[in-house]
């Protein structure tokens, strides 16, 4: 069985597993949702400033709601079961591309769920939908890499995964912000699609690269 | 015992210390500018010892060799110190200067970011007690981190920011006086000898920490007290 056909049969079993136990759909999209709601009562309730700060309130939800995402109990990350996949000869890469594959269209879907929720409660100038298609799927991917990487360093998450996540996250953070402020003013944002882009190739080179001494270094 | 490189250390920031107080003062600001004979090799020094927390993360990946790892980790303790040092002096600086402790400004926000990635780094590499695990994990964490190094560096070019572009590393003469220009370089001289001290001090308090924690997994019994050595007649009772 070739390396992609191991991810790919990683990614549907922890989308099955995701699609039973339901924890990004059922519990962070609505805990996402309620930081939207509760954002405003400490800011004030304005609704132009609530329309001009809701996209930057969006990117910080995601970014500190996507580390949950990326640190759930995964089908894989149980010792008993990664032990398995190391005995049946799965390549440590495979399951580093099916862990943040399954992320990336996690946090996508929780990027638009809590998208259209950001939207109902500021009312902000949306622009470049053609643009956006390509911008969260570049961030999603991104926060999954990194999400995976710091999930398999402290193996397995814990406390640690998020102060690990959270700051290196920030160039993502300023990607997608700056992308979304350039479609609201119409200025070019090509620049900020190649950052974004930039990190997500590195990420995936740092994550596919450094599998193999994760996993043997994992207990 | 000293060591020449300590002695070297200790004489390098004796002169860049006099250096910094003998050279006038800058024409505008007066001597608040003599902060910078400070925050300036102190974030110079940030990326040093993170660049060679990088390097250093490489090959040890590379070569499994502990030896790298403890490289590693101490010069990412000492960029702490000395990130925290720049961010410190910055807004003793920034206080007058600009009439504020602190400001949103691109370079300010990034570079604390990567204090806190390198606080998570050291924090890492504290949350595991095997040297051989340790070293690995810390390794691929080492090299992501240095992902925030290049966009700490170029944010002044990236972002209109406060905090001023590159005065020396740039195309073209320097933006200084001679003068001023030789004291800060004599502080970046003397700090840059610092750091080669304190990381080989740190690197074999690094060495004595495992070789300490290996001798007491010796000590450990193999099986617990379930097995015994044999025993001679009447001593268990």
């Amino acid at each position: 069985m070739t390396v992609w056909r191991q991810a790919a049969f990683l990614l549907g079993f922890q989308l099955r597993d995701e699609l039973r136990t339901g924890e990004v759909i059922a519990v962070v999209i609505p805990f996402g949702s309620i930081a939207l709601l509760v954002i405003p009562m400490a800011v004030g309730i304005e609704t132009t400033l609530l329309a001009s700060i809701g996209p930057g309130m969006y990117w910080a939800v995601v970014l500190l709601f996507g580390v949950v995402v990326t640190q759930r109990r995964t089908a894989t990350s149980n010792p008993s079961h990664r032990d398995a996949l190391v005995l049946l000869g799965v390549d440590p890469a495979a399951r580093f591309a099916a862990t943040a594959a399954a992320s990336a269209l996690l946090l996508l879907l929780f990027e638009i769920g809590v998208g259209l929720v950001m939207i109902v409660l500021y009312d902000p100038v949306v622009a470049g939908w053609g643009w956006l298609a390509l911008v969260l799927p570049l961030v999603a991917a991104g926060l999954a890499m990194l999400g995976t990487i710091a999930g398999s360093v402290t193996d397995g998450g814990g406390a640690l995964a998020p102060l690990l996540v959270a700051p290196l996250a920030i160039p993502i953070l300023l990607g997608a912000a700056q992308a979304t402020e350039g479609l609201r003013l119409g200025t070019g944002i090509l620049r900020w699609i190649l950052v974004l882009a930039l990190v997500d190739v590195v990420l995936a080179l740092a994550g596919v690269l450094t599998a193999r001494v994760l996993e043997e270094s994992s207990r | 015992m000293k060591r020449p490189i300590e002695i070297a250390a200790a004489g390098t920031m004796l002169t860049a210390l006099v250096a910094g107080l003998a050279v006038p003062p800058d024409a505008v600001q007066g001597d608040v500018q003599r902060i910078m004979y400070v925050h300036v090799p102190s974030a110079w020094l940030a990326y040093l010892a993170f660049g060679v927390t990088l390097i250093a993360s490489v090959a040890h990946l590379r070569t499994r060799d502990l030896r790298w790892d403890r490289r590693a980790g101490a010069s990412a303790e000492i960029g702490v110190v000395f990130t925290g040092l720049a961010l410190a002096t910055g807004m003793l600086w920034g206080k007058p200067v600009w009439g504020v402790w602190w400001t949103w400004d691109a370079r300010l926000v990034l570079t604390a970011a990567m204090f806190f990635v390198y606080l998570a780094y050291l924090a890492l590499r504290r949350a595991t007690d095997d040297p051989v695990i340790r070293g690995k994990r810390s390794a691929v964490f080492g090299i992501v981190a240095a992902l925030q190094i290049p966009v700490v560096h170029f944010s002044v070019v990236w972002w209109r920011s406060l905090h001023q572009p590159p005065t020396i590393l740039r195309p073209g003469e320097p933006q200084i006086d001679p003068p001023l220009l030789f004291a800060l370089l004599m502080a970046v001289t003397a700090f840059t000898v610092l750091y080669a001290a304190l990381l080989r001090r740190r690197v074999e308090l690094a060495e004595a920490e495992d070789a300490l924690l290996t001798t007491a997994r010796i000590e450990e019994p193999v099986a617990g007290s379930a097995v015994v050595g044999p025993l001679s007649r009447g001593e268990g009772a």
